[in-house]
């Protein structure tokens, strides 16, 4: 199976380095997924949620508010200003992600719809996933 | 007996010496953990975001891409005046960590000299300042008190006004230097040209697809990446060097403290050689006193 690997970094550090299988990321200009050999393409992103489906099929969700994703055939980079990543060994700790990963959104958003939007994609996504 | 006192001051003295360096090194212990931390979390970042904008020249020097004000990317050969932003640190005692820093500048300036090229200074912390003030060098511009404390509203001042002039066609290269953060025990020092944006060392690893920009109408999406580029460069630069200086100021100090404790070894052996040799004197004195008398 064709992978592509994502970086997501921060000034505070690396929040994601893997090979996976698919990522989708908010641009500015709408939501839109990428696959392996996708052209290349640089984007600016805005408040919201980047999906990433792992290699296994699990999806794991981080927070961004504002950044620029560069992608190309191969790897994918997002250069955020702040991101959290909504994982946890148990249901307390991803609890405790996601709340942080909200507040993110709300320190940097000013739009409702932007907060909304992200805040449902969060639960769509941990409805879909198995604990 | 003179000579007695005379070295049990300077032990003292050198012992004090020795007070003082310890602590200095053990201060810088304690802030090169917190400015390597700092240090290392940005460094991804930094990689990152100058691989990026590397790509991105390349790929607007294959394709020219048109309507993107190219200066930034214009890779060319004849240049008339090159701006040099170098990072010293405010304070002393960390070895060679400033002179080094100020030898490339000397070096680089030496080299655009000899080939006809004006260069312009901008000093980032005391040390440079003063040294190149004491020379009669001119400083476009200079600014103390940011390299101990770096921050990042304070980076973006320092770089936009480079920038602008860049970008005004005042100059035509700019240059950013600071001695960076290797390890515990070694410096590096880094030559970076900020502008115009230099194209990757290999091309193996890069795709040579067109790139597309999103949004794609106007430019706003490369100068904020770009805005963030130039900020994050100087702003790292500080940070590094903050880690640096600090790493080579413990080194420093642990040297000196070392220094300390082998000239009290060896004062201390005088002193007693001295001590010796006066109570032989002594003993001689009394000894032929006594013989006088029988």
């Amino acid at each position: 199976m064709e992978t592509l690997r994502l970086e997501i970094v921060t000034p505070d550090g690396q929040i994601f380095a893997d090979d996976i299988k698919t990522v989708t990321l908010p641009g500015s200009e709408g939501e839109f997924g990428v696959l392996p050999h996708h052209a290349s393409l640089v984007s600016l992103l805005q408040t919201g949620i980047i999906d990433i489906e792992l290699v296994n099929g699990d999806h794991e969700l981080v927070a961004i508010d504002w950044g620029h994703a560069e992608v190309d055939e191969t790897k994918v980079t997002v250069l955020a200003d702040g991101a959290v990543a909504i994982v946890g060994e148990n249901e307390s700790a991803i609890a405790q992600s996601i709340s942080k990963a909200k507040q993110l959104i709300e320190s940097i958003s000013d739009s409702d719809i932007a907060i909304a939007m992200a805040e449902a994609k969060i639960d769509l996504i941990l409805k879909q996933r198995k604990y | 007996m003179a000579n007695l006192k005379e070295i049990k001051r300077k032990i003292k003295s050198v012992e004090n010496t020795k007070k003082t360096t310890r602590a200095m090194k053990l201060v810088s212990t304690a802030k090169l953990r917190r400015a390597e931390m700092a240090a290392r979390k940005s460094r991804v970042y930094a990689q990152k975001i100058n691989e990026v904008l590397s790509d991105i020249a390349q790929k607007i020097n294959q394709y020219k891409i048109g309507g993107i004000d190219s200066r930034y990317f214009d890779l060319k050969d004849t240049i008339d005046k090159v701006d040099i932003v170098f990072v010293t640190a405010d304070k002393g005692l960390c070895g060679g960590f400033n002179i080094q820093t100020i030898k490339q500048v000397q070096l680089l300036m030496k080299e655009y000299k000899d080939k006809k090229i004006k260069v312009r200074l901008r000093a980032v912390g005391r040390k440079g300042v003063d040294f190149f003030r004491f020379q009669g060098v001119e400083l476009l511009s200079s600014y103390v008190g940011v390299s101990s404390s770096p921050d990042y509203e304070k980076a973006q001042e320092i770089i936009n006004e480079a920038i602008a002039d860049f970008e005004n066609g005042v100059t035509d290269k700019v240059i950013l230097i600071h001695n960076g953060y290797k390890n515990m025990i070694s410096q590096e020092l880094k030559v970076v040209d900020i502008v115009p944006i230099e194209e990757p060392k290999s091309t193996d690893s890069v795709s040579l697809s067109l790139m597309e920009l999103e949004p794609a109408e106007d430019e706003t999406i490369l100068n904020s990446l770009m805005k963030k580029y130039f900020e994050y460069n100087m702003y790292y630069a500080l940070i590094d060097s903050l880690a640096a200086e600090h790493s080579a100021r413990m080194q420093a100090m642990d040297n000196a403290t070392n220094n300390a404790s082998e000239r009290v070894h060896k004062l201390t052996l005088a002193y007693n050689k001295a001590r010796q040799e006066s109570i032989t004197t002594e003993l001689i004195e009394i000894i032929s006193g006594v013989e006088s008398m029988k």
